[in-house]
Order: C-alpha cells, then sequence, then structure tokens
C-alpha cells in the first residue's frame, strides 16, 4: 500500500495471548492518514482484540504499537485525544439522556462542557434525533443508541477513528449517511479504521481492506488487490476463500433438517 | 444534571488532588456522571410507570443505618471503661461498614463498563481510579455519619469534646482503612486468578468475609473477660490483629493517659496501617485496572455438569412438567448467578454458625449434658431467619434482561414459575442447611427433637410463602435488576423476619402442652397445603 500522508499507526510482530490462548499470533500493520481501513475476518480471530490493544484497553501483548508516532506502551494517555471509538456492542451508561452522555464524553475528551453540549444538540438534530434529546438511553433502540454512540466518537473532532460494526441496528437511510460521513471524514485527512461483517458495504466504502483469520493477517490491499488475489467475485466470496470456508450450503442443509426433525417426546 | 453538593466540597481538596498527579476536572466530570446515574435506577424491561421513582435509593436508606446506630449509644454512655466500649462501638462500626462494602459498593470497584467507556478516553488510570475509590468514599461517608451521628452526639454530650474528636478521627480513619482493605483484597485476588473462576473467587471471598466478619466479632468479645461484673481488659499478643482495638484504644492512651506500651503500639497501628494501606492502593492500582479485564475473558472448556440431584427434586416437588422445567431453571440461576449468592449466602453462614455460638455461649456456666435436656434446640430457628432475604432476593438477577422470555413463551400457568422458584430454593438451599443443623442438633439433643425439627421444617415453608406473598407477589422470577434489591425494602422486611419470631413462640406453645407437638404439625401440615393452593392456583392466567 502507498503512503498518502502521516503514518498514523503502526503495529510490529503483535501478539497477545489469554492464558494458553494464542488470539494475536504476529500481526504486522502501517496505517496512514486519510485510509478507510476495513478490519474483516471470521468471528474469534482477534479484530476486537487488535482495536482494544490500540486503545490501551488491553495490557500484556508483546510486539510495538505507535499511535500517531507514539509509542503506547509509555502509558500517556493524551494520544487518545485524537481517537473517537464506537465500541462493539453499544456499551454506554444507559441511564444517562443522549445530551448528559454525549456532554460527558465530550468533557472527557477535554472539550468545555457547554460547547460539547451544543455541539452535541445540533449533530443529534442532523441524525433526525433531536426530539429525543433529553430522553434517557435505556429507552432508545438499538439504532439510536447507535447513533448517540457515532455521535460520541466524533464530537470531538478526532484524526483516528475506531468503529467496531459501527451500523448494527442502523436502518438504510441512517447506514447511507454514515457512509457518506465517512468517506468525507477521510478525504478531509481523517483516518478510520473499522470491522465489519457487512461484506458489500466493506467492499463499497473501504480504500484498504485487512483481513485476519486465526490471529495472523492474510490479506492486505484494496479490493480490487483482494480480487487479483482470488478467483471470486465479490467481497463476501473472497472472505469466504480465503478464510477457508466452502461449505455454507451443507452446513445449512444439515441445520434445516436438524430443525425440521420430529420432537421426541410429543 | 445537578450540581452536588458533595463535588463542591470535594473542590476544595483540589490541590491535594492536583498533588498526587489526579487530573481534577475529569475526576469531578466522572464523579458528578456516576452520581447522576445513582440516582436514577429504572429498570428498562417490564417498564412500569407507577414503579418510576427518582431520587438516589441508597440515600434514601440511610434512615436504617440510624436506627442501627442507636445501638451504640449505650455502650458510649455505659461509664468510662474506654477501651472496651469503645472497642465495641468501632467493632460494631467496622462491622456495618465492612457489610456495606462488600454487598453494595465491590460491584462499583469492580465494574468492567467503565473499561470501554472511560479507559478510550484521554484520562489517565490514576484518574480514574481516584474517582472510583471517592465514588465508593462519598457513601461510605454516609453510611458512616448516618451510623454514627447520634452516638457522636451522645458521646460529646456524655464524655466532653476531647473524647469527640479522638471519636471524629477515629472514625475517619476506620471508614479509610476499610475501603482500602476491601479494594486491596479484591486486588490480591484479581492477580492470582483468571476468568470465570476468579468471578467465583471473588465469590466465595465476598461471602466467607461476611460471614469472617461476624465470627471475628464474636472472638473479639471474646477478648475481654467478666471479672465482678466489670470488663478488664488483659493484653495478649494476637490482639494486635483486632483493629476495633486499635481506635478502643486510642481513648484510653489521650484520655486517660495510659501509656502503657501495648496502648501506644494500638495506637500507631490505627493510623499507619490505613495510611500503609492507602499507599499501597494508589501503587498497585493501575495493575487492579488492567487485571480487571480478566473478568471478562474466559477462554477454558468446560464440561456438562452432572444435575442428576436437581432433575430428582424436580420430579419429586412439582407437579407438572412446567412447573419442574422452571424448577429446574431455578436452580441453575441460583447456582450461577453469583450476586444472589453474595446477597444470600452470607445470610446463609450466619444462620449455620449462630445457633452453635450461642450454645457455645451457654457451655460457659453449663454442661453439654445439662443443655441437651432443655430448649436450646430452638436456636435452630436461626435457620429460618435466611428465607427473606432469599426469597426476596429470588426477584433479581444480573442477565434480569433475559427474562422478556417469560412473557415470550407459551407459558400455560403462569404462577408455577414462581411456585417453582420457591421449591427451588426450599430443596437447594433450605433443607441443606437445616438437614446440617438437624444432625449436629441431634447429635447435642438426641433424637428426641425429631417432631420439632419437623416443625421447623413446616414452619419454614409457611415463612417462605407468605414471605413470597407479601413482598413479591406475582412478579416473574429473576427478572429486576439487583439495583433494586435496596427499594422500600425495609420495613417490608420486618414482618417476615417477625414471622420467625412467631414460629419460635408457637412452639413454645405447642411444647407445653403433652403431645402438642405432634397437633402442631398437623395444623402446620394443613397450612403448608393450604396456603399453597391459596398462593399458587392452578389456573391458567389470562393474556395480559
Amino acid at each position: 500500500m502507498k503512503s498518502t500522508g502521516e503514518k498514523v499507526l503502526s503495529l510490529r510482530n503483535l501478539t497477545m495471548n489469554y492464558g494458553s490462548k494464542q488470539v494475536l499470533r504476529g500481526i504486522d500493520l502501517e496505517v496512514y492518514q486519510g485510509q478507510i481501513i476495513g478490519y474483516i475476518g471470521p468471528n474469534g480471530a482477534g479484530k476486537s482484540t487488535t482495536v482494544k490493544i490500540m486503545l490501551g484497553l488491553i495490557d500484556g501483548y508483546k510486539g510495538e504499537v505507535e499511535v500517531f508516532g507514539q509509542n503506547i506502551a509509555s502509558g500517556d494517555p493524551t494520544y487518545k485525544r485524537r481517537i473517537g471509538y464506537v465500541p462493539e456492542n453499544a456499551e454506554a451508561y444507559d441511564n444517562l439522556t443522549a445530551s448528559e452522555y454525549l456532554t460527558f464524553t465530550g468533557e472527557l475528551y477535554g472539550m468545555d462542557r457547554n460547547h460539547a453540549e451544543e455541539k452535541a444538540v445540533r449533530l443529534m438534530k442532523e441524525f433526525d434525533l433531536g426530539d429525543v434529546i433529553h430522553t434517557r438511553l435505556s429507552s432508545f433502540s438499538k439504532g439510536m443508541k447507535q447513533k448517540v454512540l457515532i455521535i460520541s466518537s466524533l464530537l470531538h473532532d478526532p484524526d483516528l477513528l475506531f468503529l467496531d460494526e459501527p451500523l448494527s441496528g442502523l436502518d438504510a437511510n441512517s447506514m447511507m449517511i454514515i457512509r457518506e460521513v465517512l468517506s468525507q471524514l477521510a478525504a478531509q485527512g481523517k483516518t478510520i479504521f473499522y470491522s465489519s461483517h457487512i461484506m458489500d458495504l466493506v467492499e463499497k466504502i473501504s480504500t484498504r481492506i485487512v483481513l485476519i483469520v486465526k490471529g495472523k493477517v492474510v490479506a492486505d490491499g484494496s479490493f480490487e488487490e483482494l480480487q487479483a488475489l482470488s478467483e471470486e467475485g465479490t467481497l463476501a466470496e473472497i472472505f469466504n476463500q480465503l478464510t477457508g470456508f466452502t461449505e455454507h450450503r451443507s452446513i445449512a442443509e444439515k441445520f434445516v433438517s436438524i430443525v425440521r426433525e420430529e420432537d421426541g417426546d410429543a | 444534571m445537578r450540581n452536588f453538593r458533595t463535588l463542591k466540597f470535594l473542590a476544595r481538596f483540589r490541590g491535594l488532588f492536583t498533588r498526587f498527579g489526579i487530573d481534577f476536572d475529569a475526576m469531578q466530570t466522572i464523579l458528578r456522571i456516576k452520581l447522576t446515574m445513582d440516582e436514577r435506577r429504572v429498570p428498562t424491561i417490564f417498564q412500569n410507570a407507577s414503579k418510576k421513582k427518582d431520587g438516589n435509593q441508597f440515600l434514601k436508606s440511610l434512615w436504617i443505618y440510624a436506627l442501627y446506630g442507636l445501638v451504640l449509644i449505650p455502650f458510649i454512655l455505659l461509664g468510662e471503661n474506654y477501651i472496651f466500649q469503645m472497642s465495641i462501638v468501632f467493632g460494631m462500626l467496622m462491622f456495618i461498614l465492612m457489610t456495606s462494602m462488600i454487598s453494595d459498593f465491590s460491584s462499583v470497584l469492580l465494574d468492567v463498563r467503565d473499561k470501554n467507556i472511560l479507559h478510550t478516553k484521554p484520562v489517565s488510570g490514576r484518574t480514574i481510579s481516584a474517582a472510583k475509590v471517592i465514588h465508593v468514599m462519598i457513601y461510605m461517608t454516609f453510611v458512616t455519619a448516618s451510623f454514627a451521628a447520634i452516638p457522636f452526639i451522645a458521646s460529646v454530650f456524655r464524655h466532653g469534646l476531647a473524647f469527640g474528636l479522638v471519636f471524629l478521627i477515629g472514625l475517619l480513619f476506620t471508614m479509610l482503612f476499610i475501603v482500602v482493605l476491601t479494594a486491596l483484597l479484591y486486588l490480591v485476588v484479581l492477580r492470582v486468578f483468571d476468568g470465570e473462576r476468579l468471578k467465583d473467587i471473588i465469590n466465595y471471598v465476598q461471602i466467607l468475609l461476611s460471614v469472617g466478619v461476624v465470627v471475628g466479632y464474636q472472638v473479639f468479645i471474646r477478648s475481654f473477660e467478666f471479672i465482678n461484673l466489670d470488663m478488664v481488659y488483659v493484653f495478649e499478643w494476637w490482639h494486635v490483629v483486632l483493629p476495633p482495638l486499635w481506635y478502643g484504644a486510642s481513648f484510653e492512651v489521650f484520655l486517660h493517659h495510659d501509656y502503657s506500651s501495648y496502648m501506644i503500639v494500638f495506637v500507631l497501628l490505627a493510623v499507619i496501617v490505613p495510611l500503609i494501606s492507602i499507599y499501597c492502593y494508589s501503587r498497585l492500582m493501575p495493575s487492579f485496572e488492567r487485571n480487571l479485564e480478566k473478568l471478562l475473558s474466559d477462554t477454558r472448556k468446560r464440561k456438562k455438569k452432572w444435575t442428576g440431584l436437581d432433575e430428582l427434586w424436580g420430579k419429586v416437588t412439582c407437579r407438572n412438567k412446567e412447573e419442574r422445567l422452571f424448577c429446574r431453571f431455578a436452580m441453575l440461576m441460583m447456582r450461577q448467578e453469583r450476586e444472589f449468592k453474595l446477597k444470600v449466602y452470607p445470610a446463609l453462614g450466619i444462620g449455620l454458625v449462630f445457633p452453635f455460638i450461642f450454645i457455645v455461649n451457654e457451655l460457659r456456666d453449663r454442661t453439654l449434658a445439662d443443655i441437651s435436656t432443655g430448649r436450646l434446640f430452638l436456636f435452630i430457628y436461626f435457620c429460618n431467619l435466611i428465607i427473606p432475604t432469599s426469597v426476596h432476593m429470588l426477584q433479581f438477577s444480573g442477565d434480569y434482561k433475559g427474562s422478556w422470555l417469560f412473557k415470550a413463551a407459551p407459558i400455560q400457568q403462569v404462577s408455577a414459575v414462581y411456585s417453582a422458584a420457591l421449591k427451588a430454593f426450599l430443596v437447594k438451599l433450605y433443607v441443606p442447611s437445616l438437614a446440617l443443623l438437624s444432625i449436629a442438633f441431634i447429635w447435642i439433643f438426641t433424637g428426641r427433637i425429631l417432631p420439632d425439627l419437623v416443625a421447623v421444617l413446616l414452619a419454614g415453608i409457611i415463612q417462605t410463602v407468605v414471605t413470597y406473598k407479601f413482598i413479591n407477589n406475582e412478579n416473574f422470577p429473576f427478572s429486576k435488576p439487583f439495583e433494586f434489591a435496596q427499594d422500600g425494602v425495609g420495613a417490608k422486611m420486618i414482618l417476615p423476619f417477625l414471622l420467625t419470631g412467631v414460629s419460635v413462640l408457637a412452639h413454645l406453645a405447642a411444647r407445653a402442652v403433652d403431645y402438642g407437638i405432634y397437633i402442631y404439625i398437623v395444623l402446620l401440615l394443613a397450612v403448608v397445603v393450604i396456603g399453597w393452593r391459596v398462593v399458587f392456583p392452578k389456573r391458567v392466567k389470562a393474556i395480559y
């Protein structure tokens, strides 16, 4: 991959063990400013672990991790000021109202309280959440909550975004907005690193796709470059092929036949 | 969002926090959010407008601590034997603080949700841990204040201002000591263990600690000897490990000018140990946070557990397939729900230990043979005191959100869900505890008490049903978050507890008449059968 700007992320021989289980087996990755990285892989491949390590959530990894040229092992949290993060399973303090939660996270990123609140309200309105600004997150639908979390990750205008399944629960229209937001941000020099299982989305918006399987990078390049690697057409098919998965039809058949079995007790 | 007075007060110490490398503004922001959230604990599932309550439920339950605190007053007013009186006062204070800390605030220290939300932000780990401890401290201050305020005022009137001052400083150090001690304990456990095992171990540590505090209290009381109705303190080397004595001693040193070397040592310990603990805590906190992550991961594969006994109990106690299913479900939940165990097992342990403590007490002036002919076996009713707490706790679960299942599934007879849960509680927790005690009691009191034990069991079952009817009535079990466990319990729980007393009186009355106990058993049995039918009618509930 050609460099287009400042080096934003650099992972060198990153390994991670949970007990005796090796989750990451030597990841090497360099990410440059303005890239939209689609970080994909099967469940349990180590995607979230990688992201959590870069955010300083997990210690005990081996190898080197640099974010904005700073080795994060130093323990200085200031590098996080330039990062936005949307967590995997929509974790938030649900007892707070949307505006309270957003103001809170904005403040934690060092924003002025009033400024954070005012900006949050404006962003909420753009997302059609104007009516629920002062409603508690606990009553939000999954999609609404996801929008709030996306706003919270962008409020402080970060240079690097980590998004873990950012579009889960969103309707088609909202998805289109977010997609457009991401590409415009990237065009203005922001770097976006996101993981998703929605392959046609990854295919369409990523400038670069990184596929990891069992804790190792198995493919890294633009969609066209990945296409050249394999004879399959769509990213989903490339994904199946590169992860060595071909028997979806026979598994489905077996599954359905088990579902359809007569109940023994009846 | 309000501006909390507590936070304004804290702002006065801004300089102090900054000196320790804490970002005061960030800490204040975090605390403001945490306090706001504490004020709003509203269930998200089964939302019910009438139940919506605002305001900090914990603060509203503080009056109960003030009530407990009244117990201290006689000890303070009693006389001038400070080491005795004040050690007891501090012993009780530590007991209250420790139990409240373990059962209500462990979750704050061990909150993993903070990890994703706070640690991804540019805030230092030190600041986050400081916020955590201050958050707990704020509540512990409230607990301490409500518990000790009235005794404190009484003490100033009785013993003067100097006494009050020593008392106040003692309170402050005790509080610090208890909070930091608990945190350090978790720290050690987090370091040594891993994954699901870790969660179990934490659970057991909490349970052991709660029981340990009660037993420790008994040991502590024993360190005083009654001589001519007056308490005389005799120093033994092992008293050094009894923290209440440290604080009791400071009154002797400062007010009675008793400068014996052991008294001085006690006072030094009272001051130095909390300070050292705080130092250790601030040094070790980063590793604490790191190890918290372990709570989230479990990589071990497990085999299916053998549940034959559960199956058997289900078959014996339940009327139909549906009820049996819920019975097995409830047994599983009780076995695996850690928070349930945490809230219930300490009571269980205490229920098991107390009868013996009282019997051992009696042994001081009577022989075992003498005791065995008497009515002291009625102490076994302590076992029934576990019922109200346990039945109350059956409503709650950490995974309460999963309870949509009860409404979505085609359940024929809704009342079976709860009757099954109660049966599961009886056979899994109550009967085994009672059986254990019974074996010991038959050994002490011989087989003559067998009918009495049957009566205890039946009274226990009645108490279970009544408690259910009185406090839970018709909710699905395991369907509310534990945060609600505190809500409005105080007054409502008194009646179910009193029921144990009523059973004891009824039992005594039955024993006063020849063959009375047998009539009593028959009566109880009738009440059990009819009561269960009335509370859990066998009707199919209409869809609501």
